[in-house]
């Protein structure tokens, strides 16, 4: 199999495992399938290093692989844990009309990068668009589901798409610049994490719905 | 010789943050402890940082750590306003938690928390305006939300979790978009410029903006401003502003309101500079201008119907950061000079009105402005501070915003803008309604029952009264230091363009109806 073949094929695993993400209604389950993605996204990251020579890719993988696929579903099943007999609130929208967004903002995302003038391979402009893709899967979680962990998935989805972004267009900064950028997203999935099971202990719900004290 | 001061600037509030949760170990006198090293934190950092503005008035710029530090004339601006406002309003915050601790609000392991966080939040903020890598850049930002977000949610009540939720989610989702603007801008300079620690350098991209991409370029900006214009609180992005400024501790919405939001504003301005010499200004410009705009009448008409006086204090924010990108959107020396000089006006003004509502607070209970009445009687300093600070943020004189105000709407008609400006003034004329009543309401009438008569005490008047005399000496008067550093940032935003003392184009714009810009400019 070509190489970029491969990269793209694996980009394309992304999108199922996001849509799994978002639309399973178990916290437990949707962390697997984060973690699955995570694992997906580190193989992309090995692959880039071996086509691209790009030695600092194998140590993203690496950081990458402890962070995204092991540490964030910790957090999230500890939390889960927690909160276990709290019934799970339904998204705002159904399934198919979340399914339908994740289309459109998929081929809206291949039509921009399309578009652009990026001195990037024309072989990894798929991928480049699925990353961007993935982004806005993110923030369609945050939107369309009222459980506050799900919503912190959303933010680990997009944290995955722009993670892939860098990886393809900035791989080459400094090693510093991705240590920070990962470091954020672990203390953001954290301090989200643990607002959520305050809101959960005071407020007796995991329902975003229900946040509607303050107005006007 | 500047250079350990910038980086000692960044190290001393972390490691004193840590030293904190540590001496929340301790089991003697712990309380008196954690504001001692909290002290030591706040002024550091205040001393630290002239020291850096001394370097940048003597040599024009101070860099630090491979060129990833950097406080040029700009920066120094910003650097300003975290290191003053972040120690008054650190000091302010000493007599305020321990109330909160009489009242049974917080309690002592909170209060370590709070301290720990507020010093990593100074750092933060520290780190976003010090920042030369743009990455690096964005990565400050995000921490500062981070940083500041148990402060917002750190009374544990069902609205305070419920505004941290909100800052959070908007915020973090918010700068994500700055993080997609950053990359398309490195990505496009690594190309030509072959060395990626340059090309991440923010001093190196501006001397090379020209070779950027023109389309790239125009799409970052789009990226930027929605990403960190959620930060800056500019309108439409600006919805956790009212909950997050509302529901943190005063001293904490004084922190987000005077100095957060103006960081955030500064990597908005760092990256319109990249514009500005790539792809000329008109771009930026009518961005900023339409924004601007915006987020002044937006602003205005929810300040008309609030009732709750921190709410009002954050809406009043979004109204003026719009009016400080109006400024920008302006543009020329005069513009940005009005602009950068409202900045400042705005972060000393809003710090001194919310820790005035904090006073409100602590007497009264309540930041429902239909039942604060009698403040005169109450708490007649305190009184003299709300008035002061009220009239100062509607813009009237002698008062320092005046100043500024008045210069960006005589840059704008001066720049051709008469009709825009005619609206912002409509706009701030229902602003000025919205505060005299405000003063109207709160400092006279009659005393409500079981609101006990008396002043507080001084260590918790001293720093807003420090505020206040700045607020009216920089009214009158603009000191030689300011003016120069003034004229150099306004340099540096427009990089490239022949020197000019846009202090003092501004007077003569102004002529007769500037007579205080006059005398402050006087020697």
């Amino acid at each position: 199999m070509n190489p970029y073949d491969l990269i793209n094929s694996l980009s394309g695993l992304l999108i199922l495992t996001s849509l799994l993400v978002i639309e399973t209604k178990k916290i437990r389950l949707s962390a697997i399938y984060y973690m699955v993605q995570s694992l997906v996204l580190v193989l992309i990251f090995l692959a880039l290093a071996t086509i691209m020579h790009a030695e600092q890719l194998y140590w993203w993988a690496a950081s990458a692989f402890i962070t995204k696929a092991l540490l964030v579903p910790y957090v999230l099943n500890r939390a889960q844990r927690l909160m276990a007999d709290a019934e799970p609130p339904k998204a705002a929208v159904s399934p198919s009309v979340s399914l339908l967004l994740a289309a459109v903002s998929l081929v809206i995302s291949f039509i921009v990068i399309n578009q652009l003038d990026l001195k990037i391979a024309a072989e990894f402009r798929p991928a480049l668009a699925v990353s961007v893709a993935h982004f806005f899967f993110g923030q369609l979680c945050i939107l369309t589901q009222r459980n506050l962990l799900k919503q912190v998935l959303g933010f680990c989805l997009m944290e995955n798409g722009s993670h892939l972004t860098l990886a393809l267009l900035a791989h080459d900064a400094p090693e510093l610049v991705e240590i920070g950028i990962a470091t954020d997203a672990v203390f953001g999935v954290v301090i989200m994490v643990v607002l959520a099971v305050q809101i959960y202990k005071n407020l007796h719900t995991l329902d975003a719905a229900s946040l509607t004290s303050l107005k006007g | 010789m500047y250079t350990p001061y910038l980086s000692w600037l960044l190290l001393a509030p972390v490691i004193l943050s840590l030293a904190i949760i540590a001496a929340q170990r301790v089991g003697w006198r712990k309380m008196l402890l954690v504001e001692i090293l909290h002290l030591v934190s706040i002024s550091s950092a205040l001393v630290l940082g002239l020291l850096v503005l001394r370097g940048v008035m003597t040599q024009g710029s101070v860099i630090a750590l491979s060129d990833w530090l950097h406080v040029d004339a700009l920066a120094a601006v910003f650097l300003l306003i975290v290191i003053v406002v972040g120690f008054l309003v650190g000091v302010y915050s000493i007599g305020y938690i321990r109330n909160d601790v009489k009242t049974g609000e917080l309690s002592e392991d909170r209060v370590s928390v709070y301290y720990a966080l507020f010093s990593l939040f100074l750092f933060t903020m520290l780190l976003v305006v010090t920042a030369n890598n743009i990455i690096m850049m964005w990565v400050a930002v995000e921490a500062t939300t981070l940083g500041s977000a148990f402060l917002v949610g750190v009374y544990g009540h069902r609205s305070s979790l419920e505004a941290a939720w909100k800052y959070v989610i908007i915020c973090t989702v918010g700068v994500a978009f700055g993080l997609y603007g950053t990359i398309l801008v490195y990505s496009d300079a690594v190309n030509f410029m072959q060395q990626p620690g340059a090309a991440i350098l923010w001093t190196e991209i501006v001397k090379n903006a020209k070779a950027l991409d023109s389309t790239l370029l125009k799409l970052a900006f789009v990226f930027v401003l929605i990403g960190f214009g959620t930060k800056a609180g500019i309108f439409p992005m600006h919805a956790w502003l009212p909950d997050a400024h509302s529901e943190a501790p005063s001293p904490v919405s004084a922190l987000l309101s005077a100095v957060l939001l103006k960081c955030a504003l500064l990597v908005i301005i760092r990256f319109s500079i990249i514009l500005n010499q790539g792809i000329g200004p008109e771009f930026t410009h009518n961005i900023f201008l339409v924004f601007g705009a915006l987020s002044v009448a937006s602003a205005a008409l929810f300040m008309f119907v609030q009732r709750d006086i921190k709410r009002l204090l954050a809406y009043s924010s979004v109204e003026n950061i719009g009016l400080i990108v109006l400024g920008l959107g302006i543009g020329g020396a005069a513009g940005v000079l009005a602009a950068l000089l409202h900045t400042i006006n705005h972060s000393l003004v809003k710090s001194l009105m919310f820790c005035t509502s904090g006073n409100i607070l602590m007497k009264y209970h309540t930041r429902d402005l239909g039942k604060v009445k009698g403040m005169l009687q109450a708490a007649p300093f305190t009184s003299l501070l709300l008035m002061v600070g009220a009239l100062a943020l509607v813009g009237s004189p002698p008062f320092n915003i005046f100043v500024s105000k008045f210069s960006i709407i005589s840059a704008g008609i001066h720049a051709g803008h008469l009709i825009l400006m005619i609206v912002c003034l409509l706009f701030l004329a229902v602003v000025f309604v919205a505060f005299l009543r405000v003063i109207s309401s709160t400092v006279f009438g009659e005393l409500p029952e079981g609101v006990a008569r008396g002043e507080f005490k001084p260590y918790i008047l001293a720093p807003v009264a420090i505020l206040m005399a700045l607020i009216v000496v920089l009214g009158l008067y603009l000191p030689p230091q300011i003016h120069l550093l003034l004229n150099q940032a306004t340099q540096v935003a427009l990089v490239g363009e022949p020197m000019v003392d846009a202090l003092n184009l501004l007077a003569e714009r102004g002529g007769a109806f500037l007579p205080l810009v006059q005398l402050g400019i006087a020697p």
